[in-house]
């Protein structure tokens, strides 16, 4: 980068005082000093400390902040405080919906108490997955796919237009993949509906669809590396040359882009699929207006949108939030047209029954 | 550290004196108490028992029975509005897959593996500590081996990940010397597992064996060689069964950890590597709902590790009796 | 003992520390790393990561909050630990065997699951999240931990120093405390070691039964989901640094006890 370097945090800090200037009236003239509190579960830097600072001082409404570092965990936590929740707002990713509403852990989402609602992009906030139920459960605020991440000094960019390059001889013992997420892209590649929405009624074929996958990624694990789990780890494995093409999510890939690792990502021909984090409201929460407060002024401006963008690396959900981002950082986060016409979000409907087939199938690739 | 408390306290009287001990001896309500308290053998048993009774049953069974009791539900956390009915089917699941059983007994092989291999690395450290370092370093050089330990496992594992990486510092320090041209794939072995978990069991091994070579009075090898008997002899005969506690513990201790670690063989391990406590979390973790699954396997897992210890430490006792007699 | 012999372990002891090192080492250096990741090869150099947690609230109060827990909760799996060697140690009983393995079950159960029903059994206790739900949970799964290196020691104590001292005249309170205790001391250092490093790097159970406050590990979890920067490096380092120089000065801090009583 030609920019002078900054540490993280203050970089973050220079930006938020512009935002800081330009979101203040708007939150400022709806919501007069209530006080209390706001408890919200979620990712580090995804309430950015600058709006949060503002927010706090401006409605007298105190937001604790309590980290959370993976799904699964935070579900887990939120179902063990039934029926008397203490947060307000928790963090989930679009087609893991259906689990907290099955659970009863969440609230419908009331937009028209949101005034700032329209500031999403409607293909986030009007898309099929975000309604269930015929309710809408989150606003959407940044958005994720799985994408092929590769080593530009080692892969061609004509090399990774395909999903294939992660099995090809060339690049084995090279690779690495979340063996979950890579199972409904397999299927996607193989021709099937990787949602399994398509075969609710036919579980028979669900099973048979779910096992070629299997068997797919059984025949090619002499070629992989390393299963991983988390963002970190794969971030590393490029760094350290462990790997030289991947499986991803765009948002550790994009952190890496803008510290200028020799690294690039794309959505091969074959497809792949998206999935977008939302804020949503608790079921029962003790401080459902509140939440409702924070809600609306986090919507408020898209540079908010752009600072979250900025310390994760998922694209903002938010109109206009590229305006915000520097060249590289908006580089890192867009796709060609080509690209995303392959792309279809994740939904929840035939979840129990996808997963119910594709979490054993993953320990079995992992015990074959 | 201590050795002299005990010559010390043997040799004087360990009542009276003009010490705070006397005066307290001395006072009415103490010695009141003493009587109530230590009235008979009997109850001073019960007095003693009470409390870790009290404790174990409502601290240490409560938190498993209700894990128990979630891995007999067929759902949990219920969905509102329907009773959970209790089934063996989860249990039935780790029975009737392969998959499942591989990981499981991958773990007690690990862990034995990795028990013994710490238990070879950390003994003579811990014999050159206590037996060859002088009185006054000793305890300074044990800290200095501490310390690498207040970092986080993950922070430390990810410091073994750009070590051993494939552009990690040993591959570029190997490289720079000219020994190999392409890199070694360290990373992602049973290799970089042991470097990993070796480092994490090497302290819970180490300071018992440190306390326990540090007891033993040296002149028992003086005598030994003195009947004309050959280092290994001595070791073999003297050092090692009167060492066989501390070795027993540290045993335990490294095998009960290393059954239960998740994070570093997940970071540090191939495709061919996962371990039981990664399946277990897979239920907690990916699908999310499927925690009587979870708690099964646990529980699965945690009685096999309890009846290994209990085996063990009856072994080791025998051993320790046969060898005394 | 031979020359040769002593070299050779003296040769085991320092390959041990540069193992145990080499990590540490890379860890702090990556702290100077001017990037937002870790790794080879390093291109420029910053203390803007150093400097940075100086004024990083953040960071001092998780640091602060992790060490209070940490402490607590190994006092009190000290004392109870403790108390349930002796008991085991000691005494042939009914239900001896039952008693140990129920003293090791906490150490027995995985994190993830032991975290969970910690959960929810603090709720049936009505133990609020926070910081004591965590130095309770942490107290409890630590006991075995303490019991299992309390009774090593114990069953080296030799009966007849507390026979004498019985002899003697002094009531068991005096001689336990007067004999036992002394000849447990080491062990009892030694556990404390183990419970404060073992609640100090405890990540699930804080997460589970924590708060608004995330302790260290939690904070640095948090932090790695986008990716483990120079910063954590930097925050590790602080408190190694931080705890090494507890570590020494407790150490001379005991050498002049250890003296004290002999003048």
């Amino acid at each position: 980068m030609t920019t002078p370097r900054y540490t993280r945090r203050r970089f973050l800090g220079t930006a938020a005082a512009g935002a800081a200037t330009l979101s203040a009236p708007a939150i400022l003239r709806r919501a007069h000093a209530q006080g209390g509190e706001v408890n919200v579960w979620t990712y580090a830097n995804f309430v950015p400390d600058s709006f949060r600072e503002q927010f706090e001082a401006e409605t007298g409404i105190k937001v604790n902040i309590r980290l959370v570092d993976d799904q699964g965990k935070q579900f887990n936590l939120l179902a063990a405080e039934t029926p008397n929740p203490t947060a307000d707002i928790v963090t989930v990713a679009g087609h893991r919906f259906l689990q907290f509403i099955d659970s009863d852990l969440l609230a419908p989402l009331d937009t028209d108490r949101l005034t700032h609602w329209g500031n999403i992009n409607p293909t986030f906030s009007e898309s099929d997955w975000a309604t269930i139920n015929g309710n809408k459960w989150g606003a959407p605020i940044l958005s994720g796919m799985e994408v092929l991440a590769y080593n530009t000094d080692v892969v061609s960019a004509e090399e990774a237009r395909s999903w294939d390059v992660l099995f090809a001889d060339k690049y084995a013992k090279q690779t690495a993949y979340i063996i979950q997420d890579m199972m409904s892209i397999i299927m996607l590649k193989l021709g099937y509906d990787g949602n399994m929405v398509a075969y609710l009624d036919d579980p028979a074929e669900a099973a048979r669809i779910v096992e070629e996958a299997k068997q797919y990624l059984i025949d090619r694990k002499p070629l992989v590396r390393k299963y991983y789990d988390g963002g970190a780890e794969v971030q590393q494995m490029f760094i350290n040359q462990d790997i030289v093409v991947g499986h991803a999510w765009n948002g550790p890939i994009a952190t890496l882009i803008n510290d200028g690792l020799p690294v690039d990502m794309t959505i091969p021909k074959e497809g792949s699929y998206g999935f977008v984090y939302t804020y949503n409201v608790t079921n029962n929460g003790p401080n459902a207006d509140n939440a409702y407060t924070f809600l609306d002024a986090i919507l408020a401006s898209s540079e908010i949108g752009a600072m979250m963008t900025r310390a994760s690396g998922f694209i903002s959900t938010y109109k206009d939030a590229a305006r915000h981002l520097t060249e590289i950082e908006r580089k890192s986060t867009s796709f060609t047209d080509e690209e995303l016409a392959g792309l279809r979000f994740f939904r929840a409907e035939a979840n129990e029954m996808k997963y119910g087939l594709v979490d054993p199938a993953v320990e079995a690739i992992k015990a074959a | 550290m201590r050795d002299g408390g005990d010559a010390s306290a043997g040799a004087e009287p360990p009542a009276g004196g003009a010490t705070g001990w006397g005066k307290l001896v001395g006072f009415a309500p103490y010695q009141a108490f003493v009587a109530l308290v230590c009235a008979s053998p009997r109850r001073q048993f019960f007095l003693l028992a009470a409390f870790p009774a009290i404790w174990v049953l409502s601290q240490h069974l409560g938190p498993i029975v209700q894990m128990l009791y979630v891995s007999f539900t067929d759902a949990y956390p219920v969905t509102s509005g329907v009773e959970p009915r209790l089934t063996l089917e989860n249990y039935r699941r780790f029975f009737d897959e392969a998959f499942y059983r591989v990981p499981f007994y991958r773990t007690l092989v690990f862990a034995t593996t990795f028990t013994l291999a710490t238990l070879v690395i950390t003994y003579p450290v811990a014999y050159f500590l206590t037996r060859i370092v002088s009185r006054r370093n000793r305890l300074l050089m044990l800290l200095l081996l501490l310390i690498p330990f207040w970092v986080g496992e993950i922070v430390r594992t990810f410091a073994i990940m750009i070590l051993l990486g494939n552009n990690g510092a040993v591959n570029l320090l190997l490289k720079w010397l000219g020994l190999i041209e392409r890199p070694i794939p360290f990373m992602y072995t049973g290799f970089s597992i042991s470097v990993g978990i070796i480092y994490l069991t090497a302290l819970y091994m180490l300071l018992p064996l440190y306390s326990a070579l540090e007891k033993l009075p040296r002149s028992y090898g003086e005598a030994a060689a003195d009947l004309g008997a050959g280092p290994f002899t001595r070791f073999r005969r003297v050092t090692l069964p009167l060492t066989l506690e501390g070795i027993a513990s540290g045993c335990i201790l490294v095998f009960l950890i290393s059954t239960g670690f998740y994070g570093t063989p997940v970071l540090l391990g191939g495709p061919s590597t996962t371990v039981f406590a990664e399946t277990i979390a897979g239920f907690f973790h990916v699908a999310g709902d499927e925690w009587p699954t979870g708690a099964a396997f646990a529980t699965i897992m945690f009685s096999t590790v309890l009846v290994l210890v209990l085996v063990f430490q009856r072994f080791m006792t025998s051993l320790r009796k046969g060898d005394t007699r | 003992m031979s020359r040769g012999v002593r070299v050779a372990f003296s040769c085991c002891y320092w390959a041990f520390v540069v193992y145990v090192f080499v990590p540490l080492v890379l860890m702090m250096l990556m702290g100077f790393k001017d990037s937002k990741f870790i790794g080879f090869p390093i291109k420029s150099w910053t203390l803007d990561w150093y400097l940075g947690l100086f004024g990083d609230a953040r960071i001092l109060s998780a640091f602060g909050y992790s060490v209070a827990i940490a402490v607590l909760s190994t006092l009190i799996s000290i004392v109870v630990g403790t108390w349930i060697a002796l008991l085991i140690d000691g005494h042939k009983f009914f239900g001896r065997a039952a008693m140990f393995g129920l003293a090791l079950l906490p150490a027995l159960v995985p994190g993830i699951i032991s975290a969970i029903a910690f959960r929810i059994y603090a709720r049936l206790l009505g133990i609020e999240p926070g910081m004591f739900a965590i130095i309770w949970a942490h107290a409890i799964h630590n006991v075995p931990f303490v019991a299992l290196i309390v009774m090593a020691r114990l069953s080296t104590l030799p009966r007849s120093q507390t026979e004498a001292a019985r002899d003697l005249g002094a009531d068991p309170l005096v001689t336990f405390l007067r004999i036992t205790v002394p000849w447990l001391l080491p062990a009892i250092l030694g556990a404390s070691i183990f419970c404060l490093l073992l609640s100090f790097d405890d990540f699930v159970r804080s997460f589970f039964l924590g708060g608004y406050q995330p302790t260290l590990p939690v904070l640095i979890f948090a932090e790695l989901r986008s990716g483990m920067s120079p910063e954590i490096n930097a925050i590790a380092t602080f408190a190694v640094v931080l705890t090494a120089a507890l570590g020494l000065w407790a150490e001379r801090f005991t050498r002049r006890m250890n003296r004290a009583p002999e003048r």
